[in-house]
């Protein structure tokens, strides 16, 4: 019998993420862990010493040259996607990058320029398009249980930054901005993914404790005249992980998505459901992984772009997708300083 | 060879603010259990209920509970170590390895000095030596925690041990199986979230010591899937810890415990939120589980 092709995959970047990715990509039998790259040399000895069978290499392009790999995981800092992105794609290589795109909006848009009408498979690190919740909310929305939207209320709170800290992922220059580019843009993916690209934006944003913001609030405005609020901040306290909300209103009744639950209150029953209350628990819904370590969805994101590599077809969230959620970024933060609304078309 | 294992255990994820039902629910175990007392008031209903035994990181609340309740003596502790949260938490600032080196950075003197200079000198060359030896090292800090009380049994935590399956090498396991033994003389236990993946390569490696793992009759966190991990548990003769029995607040105590009855189980963990619901939970389970 015919061996089944592997896919050889590299993964770029062995911080948190690249150690996560690693441990995903080595158990898709579809796929084949061929090398592990990162600048900081001294990772050599931990990669050696756990076990990983994969060769590490602290130069890329040494990585690529060698290895020749068919696709890649990149997990390094934000401002280091373009430059690790380019000679992959220079090897027509297929690359799965964690979200964000890039650090910056012009950086974004090289990165999909780069790819746009190539052969080339490209996915994003939006976690919650691979959610068992969030892919049921995507379903009910999308037949229209709750009818023509109204209005949405969201919101993205996680209990991380007290005082002032060190790092890349805190440094502008390095990663973007704080927590809407580096915590929300799960948020601002999802608001996408549901609405479709946003019209217009109005954002403040708010220093506390650091060099990049730590909260920040916004109006967008999507299709159809859909307001949308959405605050975010880093700093709240009683928020041991990330935790969404969105509370959507539409013509048919209410729609509450959290990290836990759905909660429906229709007006009358359509679709199946029931006049007022409904309640569906995450814990409720079948799990298509067969394999989990950090969060839920991280085996399915990486099964979905290995399998889309194998089938030449767009993984969920393409480099697309990233970059009208990197135009959502943008106008947040040009809004922000030029203390305006921003029409989203002005962001090219 | 069979280890003897608490039949009741209780579990500290609400201790810990964690729950899979709301955020409600988990700000108000946040805020409940930030008092030890009422740590230790549930400790009490336990114990009450018929409960000797109690698996816990080392988080300042528990470990405060434990000093005032008066029978922690006759508790045995299951500690999973490492606290794989406050790592990852580290993590975004440091780095991994520098949230580790941060954690050694980070020990006393009375630390330093009970782990030996050997230890302090392993863990200045780490990053161009020995990762495993600094693996020992903070593997005996956070045992440090827990000296003073009765273990019943270490516990390897589902991070630690998931990614040791996925790296294909049986060395951190077996490394955490004989140091257990050989220097505490402990019973190693692994905890995992991969049960139906880590049972047939243990396996396959020959590595026997008990598994603490989810089951439940929704299948919540039973990977790759609920019937894989039901052959498995009655198939293979590993001692198990089931977990997740309550399917994260989901099921009833009568509808879970009932599941479990037909299953090749050894020991039950279970966390409660209060102390009502210690005195109930325990009683269902006693009662069906004939304890």
């Amino acid at each position: 019998m015919q061996e089944q092709k592997k896919i050889r995959v590299a993964v770029i970047g062995f911080g948190k993420l690249g150690i996560l990715h690693t441990a995903v990509v080595n158990m898709i039998p579809q796929a084949e862990l061929a090398a592990i790259a990162d600048i900081n040399k001294q990772l050599s000895t931990y990669v050696q010493q756990s076990g990983l069978r994969a060769p590490f290499f602290s130069d890329t392009d040494q990585m690529l040259a060698e290895v020749k790999p068919d696709a890649a995981v990149i997990c390094t800092p934000a401002f280091a996607t373009l430059s690790v992105a380019e000679p992959c794609l220079a090897r027509d290589m297929d690359l799965f990058l964690e979200k964000p795109l890039a650090d910056t909006f012009d950086a974004a848009k090289k990165l999909t320029r780069l790819v746009s009408g190539r052969k080339i498979v490209h996915g994003t690190g939006y976690l919650f398009a691979h959610m068992s919740l969030y892919k049921k909310a995507k379903s009910l929305l999308a037949e229209g249980l709750l009818g023509r939207l109204y209005r949405v209320r969201s919101s993205m709170y996680t209990s991380e930054v007290f005082g002032k800290k060190k790092g890349w992922y805190y440094d502008a220059e390095k990663s973007g901005g704080g927590v809407v580019i580096n915590i929300a843009s799960h948020l601002l993916y999802l608001l996408y993914w549901y609405f479709g690209p946003a019209k217009s934006v109005f954002a403040q944003t708010r220093r506390i404790h650091s060099d990049v913001e730590d909260g920040a609030t916004a109006l967008l405005e999507f299709p159809d005249g859909l307001q949308t609020v959405m605050d975010v901040s880093w700093s709240v306290p009683g928020y041991r992980l990330p935790y969404t909300e969105i509370h959507i209103e539409g013509e048919n009744g209410t729609m509450e998505l959290t990290n836990d639950y759905i909660k429906l209150y229709l007006y009358k029953a359509h679709r199946g459901y029931p006049r007022e209350w409904t309640t569906i628990h995450r814990i409720d819904l079948p799990s298509s992984s067969r394999f989990e370590i950090g969060a839920e969805g991280l085996y399915e994101e990486d099964q979905d772009f290995i399998t889309c590599c194998l089938e030449r077809k767009n993984p969920a969230g393409t480099w697309n997708d990233g970059f009208e959620v990197q135009r959502m970024i943008e106008a947040i933060y040009r809004s922000a300083a030029q203390k305006k609304a921003i029409s989203i078309g002005e962001i090219q | 060879m069979t280890v003897k294992l608490d039949r009741l255990i209780l579990g500290a994820n609400p201790f810990e603010g964690v729950s899979y039902i709301s955020r409600s629910q988990s700000v108000h175990y946040l805020e409940y259990f930030a008092k030890e007392d009422n740590v230790a008031a549930v400790l009490e209903a336990a114990y009450n209920a018929g409960v000797r035994a109690v698996t816990c990181s080392n988080t300042a609340n528990v470990m405060a509970a434990f000093q005032k309740f008066p029978r922690t003596k006759d508790l045995a502790i299951y500690p999973v170590i490492p606290n794989a949260y406050e790592y990852a938490m580290e993590a975004s600032e440091k780095g991994v390895l520098g949230a580790v080196l941060s954690k050694a950075k980070g020990f006393s003197m009375y630390q330093k000095v009970k782990l030996g200079l050997r230890a302090i000198a392993k863990i200045k060359s780490v990053l161009t030596k020995d990762v495993m030896d600094l693996l020992l090292e903070l593997l005996n800090f956070e045992m440090t925690s827990f000296e003073k009380l009765n273990l019943g049994g270490v516990i390897l935590h589902g991070q630690i041990t998931d990614l040791a399956l996925s790296s294909h090498n049986p060395d951190i396991l077996s490394i955490f199986q004989d140091v257990i033994r050989e220097s505490y003389d402990l019973e190693p236990i692994l905890a995992t979230h991969n049960f139906g993946l880590l049972l047939p390569q243990l396996i396959e490696w020959k590595i026997k010591i008990p598994l603490m793992a989810p089951l439940n009759s929704k299948g919540f966190m039973m990977k790759p899937s609920k019937e894989e991990c039901e052959k498995l548990v009655q198939e293979a003769g590993y001692q198990i810890i089931a977990k997740k029995v309550l399917a994260g607040g989901r099921l009833a105590p009568e509808e879970a415990f009932s599941y479990l009855l037909d299953k090749k189980v050894d020991s039950v963990v279970v966390g409660v939120g209060s102390v009502s619901e210690a005195y109930h939970t325990f009683a269902v389970a006693k009662n069906i589980l004939k304890i």
